[in-house]
């Protein structure tokens, strides 16, 4: 077991870890955010996204060991009590979401992309969205939600 | 109007199967088949079970259970019984066929011993092709059956052979639809925990709560309702959830024995290789066809590849013999004559998928047809418009199928209009004159709805065991509950019903909770699946609701001294006709139908569950794909997809559109992208995504979606099904763009997946598979 030093979501945790464990299951198993979903085990279809020092990670491609001393955040951290983020509250609006699956993964690469580029054309959504799978939406729903929410966070700032 | 379901799938609080978690649970990982055909010498679990966290290794000879599923029982009486162990004993029917399970403290612990486990095989032939399995001398998978087909159907109407003599023409072609996968997102799995020795609570991640909890309860011997059935949060089903696989009977099995909760969840390639593969069906298309472009009849032969055993309980015969009884489609025919074959080979089993085998016929039937339109040089809308049967009126197709009306031929006609259709033509012989390559391909076509009693015996399939409840209560606060056996894995149930119900009894769409999931909550249903619930679930709750309403307006005849006919329920008030301001509320009447004063003889509680079963009703639509094709590359660009969707009266358009284009994404994915093969020693080759192609963002247009709106005669409300003509039609759509596109090729389809290299195969050498005599 190695100790690992970790800040999800805003909370520090002490853990204690299997030097094998992998992040996507730390953060389900161990921490119980079950809010990240595993959906092929190696790294392609992105449901497991999670944000590491900010910047879009699959979860199931790395190991809890590794995150010692990082900050991370997760789907749970999106939302402020009842109010959703613009992200979650466009996505809802534009029914881009059927099962539900994909779209915690979805919505943290969302994150950081917008955060990279807060303009985006929707090619450059779309370009995005092909390191994500859906299989309810047909996609397009999710392209113009991520559009609708870079013109709200746009207009706030 | 936003989804009721959304919050809770937004920031993560949606519990899925793998999220819900119970004191000292186990997890269980399978051991598998690495060969397509092996006898099983002696199985060596020694050093599997000494492993650090193991609880047990288990093999057949072990389970204190039953040791079978038998296969059949859904099916025509004259179908074969498949018996499917739970786990194999004497020999492995196909590349992950379950020989054991492992238990132990973590998934990690339970994968190492897992490959520990030694077994001795002995390999046997593998059998890959489902026509070479049905030949006599071919080996055989199960024995016992004395050959490798399920079963052989036979069925004609009309006179077919007169009618094929006197043809001025026969066209014939052969098509290929190739295998393919639901695919959905969350897989496989199941969470047993045994409350007492005769009461089981199982989580399941099912399409079909009601009906595991009847298959489960037969084969361990238990009361139907000592199993509780708990479906959480579905990341999609498409069909592959309205199954009982082993590994699901497995589990409480394993529980019981060593009395703690256990655990499977499907891994990735688990999944690809070994839940259920569909859609696969070999056929060979005749038609009769007079000079003027009159299509008299259709004549085929449908080969479906069911794979090593049959999907419990609905068999293999969901591909072929779903694909023959829609060989008619939307033409007006004198005669139809079609044989069905339900080929073993010694791959995965088949499973339902979103259109089951009616893709496959589709897609073979309409690219049949534009070959006839080529052949004839007659325009493909043109021919399709002699051929059609009218629109509006019912018809009985000549595989009795009771269609209840729709736009047959208006539908088209709106496609060909979106597309600019005269346009269209004129670039397409601008653009060859550059050597590019442009292609459009439509497809009309006809889905049924309601999977019910009524459309299963128009697929051939018996009528019994098709009963479906929900429950409406008005609570003493005069909100209203709903439950319902159906279960949504998407497709947005809580929101609709919720909204119905709404409307129904007058009080506003947040006062409505929608319970469902949960067999110990809910009302009788058979679950989700074939298009049911919208048409269904609606009837049963209009019925239930409406019975809800009358004991209310008789509490409320009461309060305000009139007659009930006079009455009024809207916007949370009950009122005079006429008379708006003598009212009471919802909240009022319910309080004094709870606790008086009420009418002599009126019940209590207004509360009522009512069931609905509908008679058969068909969707229309119809589908428009433009597509480009690199003749260097051969790869294919979808550039415009155009649906003119029928689902008669609309129950919530949002999630009508979400529906169509999920089915679509689907659809490119089958024809252009997935693809399920095996080499010829029965080895997978696609057990991840990386070989198995879901589509991404970048292969999905934007799609275009029109709406006609010819409600059902014939169903509650209007309503007709909807959700899988997206997967039934586009592939016939793309597939015909792809043909008109490289017809300066002589190119004729005859097979899916079409990726880059099938493409190049059609450019160079020309391949034109269509005879004409």
């Amino acid at each position: 077991m190695t100790e690992i030093n970790v800040e999800v979501n805003g909370l520090r945790f002490e853990e204690s870890v299997p030097a094998r464990l992998l992040l996507s299951d730390f953060l389900r198993h161990q921490l119980k955010l079950t809010g990240t979903h595993v959906g092929c085990e190696h790294g392609v279809c992105g449901s497991c996204t999670i944000l590491l020092e900010g910047v879009a990670v699959r979860s199931c491609l790395m190991l809890a060991v590794q995150v010692d001393g990082a900050s991370i955040r997760t789907v749970e951290s999106l939302a402020s009590g009842e109010d959703l983020h613009p992200l979650q509250e466009e996505f809802r609006r534009a029914h881009a979401l059927q099962c539900g699956f994909c779209t915690p993964g979805i919505l943290m690469a969302s994150v950081d992309f917008l955060g990279r580029n807060p303009n985006p054309s929707r090619t450059e959504i779309t370009d995005m969205l092909s390191g994500q799978l859906c299989r309810c939406t047909g996609y397009t729903p999710i392209v113009d939600a991520i559009e609708q929410a870079a013109a709200r966070l746009q207009g706030a700032e | 109007m936003l989804r009721v379901e959304d919050p809770a799938l937004l920031t993560g609080k949606a519990d899925f199967l793998d999220d819900v978690d119970r004191p000292g649970s186990l997890d269980a990982v399978f051991v598998r088949s690495p060969h397509a055909h092996a006898r099983i010498g002696s199985i060596d679990v020694e050093a599997a079970s000494v492993c650090d966290g193991v609880v047990a290794v288990l093999t057949a000879g072990e389970l204190d259970g039953p040791r079978t599923l038998a296969t059949t029982i859904a099916t025509r009486p004259e179908a074969k019984t498949v018996e499917r162990p739970l786990l194999v004993a004497d020999k492995a029917r196909f590349q992950g066929d379950a020989v054991a399970v492992v238990v132990a403290r973590d998934r990690y612990a339970a994968e190492d011993a897992a490959e520990l486990v030694e077994i001795d095989w002995e390999p046997l032939p593998a059998l890959t092709d489902p026509i070479a399995a049905l030949q006599p001398d071919a080996p055989l998978i199960h024995e016992e059956l004395g050959e490798n087909n399920f079963e052989h159907i036979e069925f004609s109407a009309g006179p077919v052979d007169r009618v094929f003599a006197d043809a001025d023409h026969i066209f014939r072609k052969t098509f290929h639809f190739g295998r393919t996968h639901a695919a959905p997102l969350e897989g496989r799995g199941m969470l047993a925990e045994w409350d007492s020795p005769e009461s089981l609570t199982v989580w399941s991640s099912t399409q079909m709560p009601f009906l595991v909890r009847w298959l489960i309860a037969g084969l361990l011997e238990l009361r139907e309702s000592a199993v509780r059935v708990v479906t959480p949060a579905v990341g999609g089903g498409f069909g592959l959830k309205v199954h009982l696989y082993p590994e699901e009977v497995v589990v409480p099995i394993v529980a019981r024995m060593l009395g703690r909760p256990v655990k499977w969840i499907e891994d990735r390639p688990e999944a690809l290789a070994t839940s259920g593969h569909s859609k696969e069906v070999l056929m060979e298309l005749e038609a009769a066809v007079s000079r003027n472009g009159r299509i008299h009849a259709f004549r085929g032969s449908f080969v479906g590849d069911g794979g090593a055993y049959q999907g419990h309980p609905w068999s293999s015969l969901i591909d072929p013999l779903c694909a023959a009884s829609m060989l008619p489609g939307q033409y007006d025919l004198e005669a139809v004559a079609y044989e069905v074959d339900a080929a073993m080979t010694t791959k995965c089993q088949s499973t339902a998928y979103r259109g089951v085998g009616w893709t496959a016929s589709h897609t073979a039937r309409e690219a049949l047809v534009d070959d006839i339109a080529r052949a004839l040089e007659l325009d493909p809308l043109e021919l399709r418009r002699r051929n059609m049967i009218p629109d509006g009126a019912p018809h009985t197709s000549l595989t009795n199928c009771h269609y209840d009306g729709g736009s047959y031929a208006s539908s088209m006609q709106v496609a060909a209009d979106a597309l600019d259709y005269d346009e269209f033509r004129d670039r397409q012989r601008r653009l060859r004159a550059k050597e590019r390559y442009v292609g459009v391909g439509f497809s009309p076509f006809i889905e049924q709805g309601g999977w019910a009693a009524g459309i299963a015996e128009a697929m051939g399939f018996p009528g019994y065991h098709y009963t479906d409840g929900v429950s409406v209560s008005m609570e003493t606060d005069g909100t209203v509950t709903v439950s319902s056996g159906f279960q949504s894995n998407g497709q947005g149930h809580e929101t609709t019903m919720a909204q119905l119900a709404a409307d129904a009894l007058g009080v506003s769409f947040e006062d409505v909770r929608v319970v469902q999931g949960d067999t110990a909550q809910t009302a009788y249903a058979t679950g989700s699946y074939g298009s049911r619930t919208a048409v269904i679930a609606s009837g049963a709750l209009l019925l239930a609701a409406g019975d809800v309403r009358d004991k209310l307006l008789a509490v409320a005849a009461g309060l305000l001294e009139a007659s009930p006919s006079d009455l009024e329920l809207a916007a949370g008030n009950v009122f005079v006709q006429g008379a708006p301001a003598r009212r009471k509320t919802i909240a009022e009447v319910v309080a004094a139908a709870y606790w008086g004063p009420r009418p002599d003889g009126v019940d209590p509680i207004p509360a009522a569950t009512r069931s609905y079963e509908p008679p058969e009703t068909y969707s229309n639509a119809c589908i428009a794909a433009v597509v480009e094709v690199d003749v260097e590359t051969g790869f294919t660009k979808v550039d415009r997809l155009v649906v003119v969707e029928d689902c008669g009266t609309v129950l919530n358009p949002m999630i009508v559109d979400g529906q169509i284009a999920g089915a679509f994404a689907q659809g490119i994915g089958a024809v252009l992208h997935e693809g399920l093969p095996y080499n010829e020693d029965g080895q997978f080759l696609a057990p991840t995504l990386v070989e198995f192609l879901y589509p991404s963002a970048t292969n999905v247009p934007d799609l275009e979606i029109h709406h006609l709106e010819t409600p059902s005669p014939v169903t509650a409300g209007g309503f007709k099904g909807m959700g899988e003509g997206g997967l039934i039609g586009a592939p016939a759509a793309i597939v015909n763009a792809i043909a008109d596109a490289l017809s300066p090729f002589g190119a004729s389809i005859d097979q899916t997946p079409l990726p880059p290299e099938a493409i190049l195969r059609l450019i160079d050498p020309p391949a034109a598979q269509l005879e004409q005599h």
